[in-house]
């Protein structure tokens, strides 16, 4: 695989291509801080980045991508940390953001369409100047764009009311990874020349004659990664803007945190609602000197309803917290909480790196997770929060302080971050996302049957994994020349013990007269050394063919064992 | 590669560390607006910082472009999740760029302009009275004399053409409200502002004590700037001042907070104008730095017949006009796309006219009109204030 930059720059024009190597490398990063370990087992600098600007451009891009072998990559502004949007194995990174205009609102069928690259900070914006706004939008909303959101799926602001945001998407126009446009759902591109319609048309009915009405199809796109398609426009459901109405309360216990958020839920009463443990807000330098939240359990949320609905509803959110020990804060502090929602990594100041681990759980079930979670993780310094949505569960996001400078420790402490993840599992739930890091919870996490139906799609879309490679459906690493002389290194030296020490502890004089023999006599080199270098050769070949999957499930015990034979 | 100086010695080392990658900046940056590539956006900065503490990247001239195409509008500082001073982040780089000698040519110029002749365009002393023309009776009995009040114009406004009204206004405003009033006119020194800019901070204070002592021998205790970024200056050099208790106690004032301040007590009146509408463009400095929105709305208020209409990114959310920290100078071009990019969110609302309160917002939209063809009259506040005054004392609406 060969890249010319300049036949991505006919495609895409010269201003919008670029293979500089701090630019590709920069793309190459998203909101986690990888341990250097993580370079070993994924090629992650992308070659080239590309930002297009129209869904043909894409198409083209696409469509180079695979005649050239190209993996690609999309992205929207890298505001996830679940390694969705970041390179295993070079190639192109195609940057969503400058397709990024509000293509129609409408008002009667109250939906608004958009390219896929706008922000939800800017489309809010939009939205509530003309008096509607949006069902569900992530806590990254100030700089995340749509197309990425609807990409990995999620809860968000407002899932305590209406749900995850798959559940807010009308339609979706994409580009799938063999070039075909297709336009799942209603994506409603209102009055103006529709150029791509009829290639549009014809790219659903051949996508609906594979998918066979075995799985809606917009979750062929949403919560896939990219790995199917890229998404270019989203249609999503709009709501009339009408009184939001914060409200904030603590608690001593996070079993009174759970047990009245889940009496929320039931009396489907709030937008949003969130919650924070107590080492979280006992590390938010904020709160210090409000003695109702400092150290406390906090759970904030709005409600967004008619001024009447929402005096019922506060009056009804006082009883409920009185009832059990809460207390609720008043009318100021319920407004810093709102406004806080879109600002969760506050207190990162504090790490000044974070291990993040995200698991969904059924709200009963945190009291016990956060039980697991505090045994687990002993002496690290960590926070909780979540969000809670509307069919009663609750994601659990553990971002565990670290320092990203002391490499070896901070390395070897990521194990920290799976562990939570298999956690997960005890209590009903599972991985927040799988995107790349959490592949081998697919099963769970889509369901055995659909995750099938998605391989077989991505088969038939994209034979050799070239989109988005190893996410979702996993995949064979790509490892550094570091890991690869490993692999050599460990085959050589267990092939070597084992022929040197084997045959006289087995008591096989033969075998070992054969082996220090000289089978080639102009090299004077003992037969033991050519087959130790074929172990090691052997060993080479196993680093190259391992899976991802494969790869942590022997670098994380590792990881483990280093952390806990140095104490941590 | 060493690890940068300035920023081991000011207690930010760990800032790009602390950083979130959450984009928050990067999306509200204009220098990142206009080039559409993460690596001009503070994120991407922040990155290629690490990136050299690490050793993994050079602190090459490349870089210094970057840190350099920036308007210091500390849009990235306010959104921050993590709290990162990124401005001052920014400027300790500068200072790492000054000690490297990477300094872009257009900022060494700057700097040792103001080292020569006071003022950052090379102009000299000289000239720093050619807006009085017309005016002369007036300013001659104002220069050095003692008064509690002083006028401090800054560079642009005295030396710029096109800002020469600007001054003319305040002094009329003064004049109009009875106020006792001074000027340093021809001692009237650069403020340093442009000195923290070029990566240069030792030479600020100097700036600021001398503008200030020589005020303070003349009795000032209040002065009033014509340009934010002059007020920001001194009020942050004050507060480190080694200088007598006189200079730091000294009340400083942009000047619509002046301006505010005679409205409200009752020395200004104004004739009905027009029905104009009006918006109002907070430059970054007065609104994000000194917190100054509601004292410029309260003024354009009292004003009968003005009717004033809101852009979107208002106060501390405003956008930068492209023209502070020297970009204006370093990259034009730039500049300008900036300037039009802002002029833009003025373009779709009612108003005729844009009033503002700093002199380089005043000339990067004015420019921005021509190249956008967009016709919108740019105004200071003083021009829009002393053409609102009524013509006879005791004649129009006065304001109590």
């Amino acid at each position: 695989m060969k890249i010319i930059p300049q036949e991505l720059e006919d495609i895409v024009g010269a201003d919008n291509v670029t293979a500089d190597d701090e630019t590709c490398r920069i793309y190459s990063e998203d909101a986690a801080n990888l341990p250097g370990i993580a370079k070993q087992i994924i090629d992650n600098q992308f070659d080239v980045v590309a930002q297009p600007v129209t869904v043909k451009s894409l198409q083209h891009l696409l469509r180079y991508a695979m005649e050239h072998d190209l993996p690609i990559v999309p992205r929207g502004n890298g505001t996830s940390g679940w390694g969705g949007a970041i390179p295993v194995k070079r190639g192109l990174c195609v940057s969503l953001t400058q397709m990024n205009q509000m293509v129609h609102l409408d008002d009667y069928a109250c939906t608004v369409t958009v390219e896929a690259g706008i922000t939800w900070r800017e489309l809010l914006m939009i939205l509530e100047r003309m008096g509607t706004t949006l069902p569900v939008y992530p806590s990254s909303a100030t700089a995340a764009t749509v197309g990425g959101f609807v990409a990995s799926g999620g809860f968000g602001i407002g899932s305590a009311k209406h749900g995850e945001i798959g559940d807010q998407v009308v339609g979706i126009e994409a580009v799938l990874a063999n070039g075909k446009i297709v336009r799942v759902g209603d994506v409603v591109v209102g009055p103006q020349p529709d150029d791509l319609h009829d290639e549009a048309t014809e790219g659903t009915e051949w996508l609906s004659d594979k998918v066979g009405g075995s799985i809606r199809l917009n979750e062929v796109l949403s919560g896939t990664y990219g790995t199917l398609g890229i998404i270019t426009k989203v249609t999503l459901r709009t709501i009339p803007k009408l009184q939001l109405r914060p409200f904030a309360c603590s608690f001593e216990s996070i079993a009174d945190l759970a047990k009245v958020a889940q009496i929320m839920i039931d009396s489907a009463l709030p937008y949003h609602l969130r919650y924070l443990d107590n080492n979280h807000t006992s590390k938010l330098a904020s709160l210090i000197g409000f003695p109702a939240e400092w150290d406390k359990f906090l759970l904030a949320g709005a409600l967004h309803g008619t001024i009447y609905d929402n005096d019922d509803g506060i009056e009804a959110i006082e009883k409920i917290v009185s009832e059990n020990q809460g207390t609720l804060l008043d009318e100021k502090r319920a407004d810093f909480h709102w406004d806080e929602r879109l600002y969760p990594l506050r207190f990162k100041r504090q790490g000044p790196s974070l291990v993040p681990a995200e698991v969904t759980t059924p709200v009963d079930n945190l009291p016990d997770l956060h039980q697991d979670t505090l045994d687990r993780l002993g002496n690290s310094k960590f926070a909780v929060e979540g969000t809670i949505g509307a069919d009663g569960v609750a994601s659990y996001l553990v971002w565990i302080l670290d320092d990203e400078r002391k490499k070896f420790r901070y390395t070897i402490g990521w194990h920290r971050s799976f562990d939570i993840a298999s956690l997960a599992r005890k209590h009903e739930g599972h991985p927040y996302a799988v995107a790349l890091w959490n592949t081998r919870h697919a099963k769970v996490f889509y369901g055995e049957d659909k995750i099938a139906k998605l391989k077989q799609l991505k088969k038939d879309v994209d034979p050799r994994n070239m989109l988005n490679p190893v996410k979702v459906f996993g995949g064979r690493a790509q490892t550094a020349w570091h890991s690869q002389l490993f692999g050599f290194g460990v085959g050589f030296i267990l092939t070597f013990g084992l022929l040197f020490f084997g045959p006289s502890f087995l008591g096989l004089t033969r075998a070992g007269d054969l082996l220090t023999s000289f089978p080639l006599q102009f090299l004077h080199v003992q037969l033991i050394w050519y087959l130790s270098i074929l172990g090691g050769a052997v060993g080479l070949l196993a680093m190259k063919l391992m899976t991802l999957n494969q790869a942590l499930a022997m670098g994380i015990p590792l990881l483990r064992f280093l952390d806990k034979f140095l104490n941590r | 590669m060493t690890k940068p100086g300035p920023i081991e010695q000011s207690g930010q080392k760990n800032d790009p560390y602390v950083c979130a990658s959450c984009g928050n900046c990067t999306l509200v940056c204009p220098v990142f607006r206009q080039m559409r590539w993460e690596p001009y956006g503070p994120r991407g900065k922040l990155s290629i910082t690490k990136s050299i503490l690490e050793k993994e990247s050079e602190f090459n001239l490349e870089f210094t472009r970057k840190l350099f195409l920036c308007t210091l509008c500390e849009h990235c500082t306010t959104v921050c999740t993590t709290s990162i001073r990124l401005d001052r982040f920014w400027e300790l780089m500068r200072e790492e760029a000054k000690a490297r000698n990477l300094t872009p040519a257009p900022v060494k110029f700057a700097s040792e302009s103001i080292k020569r002749t006071g003022d950052p365009f090379s102009i000299g002393r000289a000239s720093r009275l050619l807006w009085a023309e017309g005016m002369e009776d007036i300013i001659e009995t104002r220069i050095s004399a003692k008064a509690e009040v002083a006028f401090f114009l800054g560079c642009n406004v005295s030396l710029k053409h096109p800002l020469h009204d600007v001054a003319r206004s305040m002094i009329k405003i003064m004049e109009h409200a009875g106020v006792e009033y001074t000027l340093l006119g021809e001692e009237e020194s650069c403020c340093g502002a442009p000195l923290l800019w070029a990566g240069e901070p030792e030479g600020t204070p100097t700036m600021v004590e001398k503008n200030a002592q020589a005020l303070a021998d003349l009795g000032v205790r209040k002065v009033v700037f014509s340009c934010p970024s002059c007020a920001s200056t001194w009020i942050s050099s004050m507060h480190k001042s080694s200088g007598t208790s006189a200079v730091r106690k000294m009340e400083l004032l942009t000047a619509s907070q002046f301006i505010n301040q005679l409205i409200q007590k009752g020395l200004l009146a104004f004739e009905e104008q027009p029905m104009i509408t009006a918006t109002y463009h907070d430059p970054c400095i007065s609104a994000r730095v000194l917190g100054v929105g509601k004292e410029p709305r309260n003024v354009i208020e009292r004003i009968p017949g003005i009717y004033r209409v809101e852009m979107v990114s208002t106060e501390e959310d405003t956008r930068c006009c492209g023209s502070h920290a020297l970009l204006n100078m370093i990259d034009p071009h730039l500049s300008a796309q900036i300037a039009e990019m802002r002029l833009r969110d003025a373009s779709v609302t009612p108003a005729s006219l844009l009033v503002t309160e700093c002199p380089r917002c005043e000339m990067a939209f004015d420019l921005a009109t021509i190249t956008l063809g967009y016709s919108v009259q740019i105004l200071d506040i003083a021009q829009l204030v002393a053409n609102s005054l009524s013509s006879e004392e005791g004649e129009g609406d006065v304001q109590q």
